[in-house]
């Protein structure tokens, strides 16, 4: 299936000149480092964490969205799914919780298997029946309480454990896992997009129907990236689940899991790599720090706002914003 | 136990007389601009309030609020109509998700009005028991469902004979070649857009004589209307009516064999089941979706 000569009119990856990837690489380690060297406040580096958990979500929802082509507004499922397997994987079956949280992920794209058959739905078919999805789970885990305490909650399961001495569960390990796992899931991601994988996606992006003739397995392909991008939620759902120590289904399959991804990763410019984790922080430290403040119930209609200005007025995203500011190409292509 | 069903039969219809004028709302708009509005749930849910606001200020009947309730409607229409129009690039996946933000603020506008509190008329002559034979109903929900009935021959004959009705389904069936027939498809969008509010804003009201409301519901009533237009398949009125029975029977029953907690199961295993295994929807459809 790899195309052996690249169609000139399919834009080529942004490639960029290596020192500048290089820099731009170090440059997010001192940003990430920044709050552990200041000395930051518990308070704060709770806040962080939080914030990258969502930056990871965002991330898995901009690559289905970008490399898959679909939108989706239930990847709240994959996000509980993966909590409660690690939680009870570590809990009941005694499995280590680093162990259990790559468990977790499998476990979210094993959920997102019973999806296949939404590939063959297309825009708003295909988003809305991965919601329908999202409800199923969270009426079947409140429903399944031998399994998950059904509403009363779940919170006899093992926290993150200590590493070479670096306690995990402590608030500043806690930041340095979550940093290195979304730095780990944007090479992923960076990966698959310069790989033929992702010039073929790039490919269907403009024509499936074309890209099927030349022997492309498109279906095939964008279910990989849907039990890739579940993956990846479940594995970030199952790390909050260990750092907060508490589930019950109204919180692990919360519509916001499904809503907040898709803001931070339309803010920041979904078609980027960047864009969902930094759109992520700023949108998750705004809402905490500046909209609660402002409105305490309700504080999401600012939100509503920001994702309305946004696509009207920069569907690309801040990310996208800039390029054109800075006379890139018109519109950052995938 | 045969009493019981009845009844869950009975009620499920009625209340699917007010899912059926929800979903031909969404339907209509999605029929002129090929766009899911999800935000049409919290149409519906905004006029209900109307409603609310109106019978607990002026001792009204709750109907009174119709007038209110098509005024606040059609304008929020306007303007989300006007921005879905503004939007030039990934039309689809952006209005998509315009239409998305627009229900957030109006379910959090209304949670800041009005409270998360559970609501329903006290007007005790819409409460009132009716009953026929072995089963029995309130008023508010006959009359709801009376109107329901009223609305969709109404609507039935307007895309029928009216010439906004035919622009709009001239618009839906090929857009260029209506607009060389001389229609005007922005023009033709706003007025089905608008259409679509006014079913709301019945819908509404009527929602509100009948049952409960709080401001999470809205997305619910989205989700629900999707549901019967993927039950319904593309363009039919009776089909849309009947999609609506359909999930109003089978949210009934569920509650009443099974528990009122699986009543969204119920559903949303439904519309999967029907999207899956009749692509085309249940009353047969002409255009295959995808």
């Amino acid at each position: 299936m790899a195309p052996a000569h690249r169609d000139p009119r399919i834009p080529a990856p942004a490639s960029g000149k290596p020192w500048r990837n290089a820099a731009l690489v170090g440059a997010c380690l001192v940003l990430a480092a920044l709050p552990v060297l200041l000395g930051a406040s518990n308070y704060l580096l709770g806040l962080l964490i939080s914030a990258l958990i969502l930056s990871g979500i965002a991330l898995a929802w901009a690559l289905l969205g970008n490399l898959g082509g679909m939108v989706s507004f239930g990847h709240a499922a994959f996000f509980g799914v993966g909590a409660y397997a690690s939680a009870l994987i570590s809990a009941r079956l005694g499995v280590p919780v680093l162990l259990a949280i790559p468990l977790a992920g499998l476990c979210a794209a094993l959920s997102a298997l019973a999806m296949l058959p939404t590939l063959r739905l297309s825009g708003p078919y295909f988003a809305l029946a991965i919601l329908a999805y999202a409800q199923i789970f969270r009426i079947l885990a409140t429903e399944a309480t031998g399994l998950t305490g059904g509403g009363a909650g779940l919170q006899r399961f093992p926290g993150l454990p200590t590493i070479l001495g670096l306690d995990l569960g402590s608030r500043t390990g806690s930041y340095g896992l979550l940093v290195a796992m979304v730095a780990l899931s944007a090479l992923a991601y960076e990966a698959i997009r310069r790989s033929h994988v992702g010039t073929a996606l790039r490919a269907i992006a403009h024509s499936e129907d074309a890209t099927r003739v030349v022997g492309v397995n498109s279906v095939l392909l964008k279910a990989w990236m849907l039990l890739l991008s579940a993956f990846m939620t479940g594995v970030f759902g199952a790390l909050n689940a260990h750092i907060i120590g508490f589930l019950e289904p109204a919180y692990a399959f919360s519509g916001l899991w499904s809503v907040m991804p898709i803001i931070a990763a339309i803010f920041g410019g979904y078609r980027t790599v960047l864009g969902p984790i930094g759109g992520a922080i700023v949108i998750y430290l705004f809402d905490q720090l500046v909209a609660k403040d402002l409105i305490a119930v309700g504080h999401q209609i600012l939100l509503g706002l920001v994702l309305v200005v946004m696509v009207l007025i920069a569907p690309n995203g801040l990310l996208g914003l800039l390029k054109r500011r800075a006379g890139g190409r018109p519109h950052a292509d995938a | 136990m045969t009493d019981l069903i009845l009844q869950a039969l009975f009620s499920g219809v009625l209340i699917g007389g007010v899912y059926a004028l929800v979903a031909l709302g969404l339907a209509l708009s999605f029929g002129a601009m090929r766009i899911i509005n999800l935000a049409h749930g919290e149409l519906v849910l905004l006029a209900a309030y109307c409603a609310y606001l109106v019978e607990t200020r002026t001792g009204l009947d709750p109907y009174a609020a119709i007038p209110l309730a098509l005024l606040v409607v059609a304008g929020v229409s306007a303007v989300l109509f006007l921005m879905i129009d503004r939007i030039r690039q990934d039309r689809e996946l952006n209005s998509l998700i315009l239409t998305y933000a627009v229900g957030i603020i109006l379910t959090n506008a209304i949670l800041l009005a009005f409270a998360s509190d559970v609501r329903s008329t006290a007007s005790p002559t819409l409460q009132d028991a009716v009953t026929l034979g072995s089963v029995y109903a309130m008023t508010g929900e006959i009359i709801a469902f009376g109107l329901s009935l009223v609305l969709m021959v109404a609507l039935w004959w307007w895309l029928k004979r009216s010439w906004y009705g035919r622009a709009v389904r001239a618009v839906s069936s090929n857009r260029a070649a209506a607009t060389l027939m001389g229609i005007s498809p922005g023009r033709t969008e706003l007025v089905a857009f608008l259409v679509a509010g006014a079913l709301a804003s019945f819908a509404g009201v009527a929602l509100y004589t009948m049952s409960v409301i709080q401001p999470a519901l809205g997305h619910a009533l989205t989700v629900k209307a999707f549901v019967i237009t993927v039950l319904a398949g593309v363009g039919s009125i009776p089909g849309v009516f009947l999609g609506a029975l359909l999930l109003g029977v089978t949210e009934a029953l569920t509650v009443t064999l099974a528990s009122s907690a699986l009543q969204d199961l119920a559903g949303m295993v439904l519309f999967l089941v029907v999207l899956f295994l009749l692509p085309n929807g249940l009353f047969g459809a002409r255009a295959r979706r995808g």
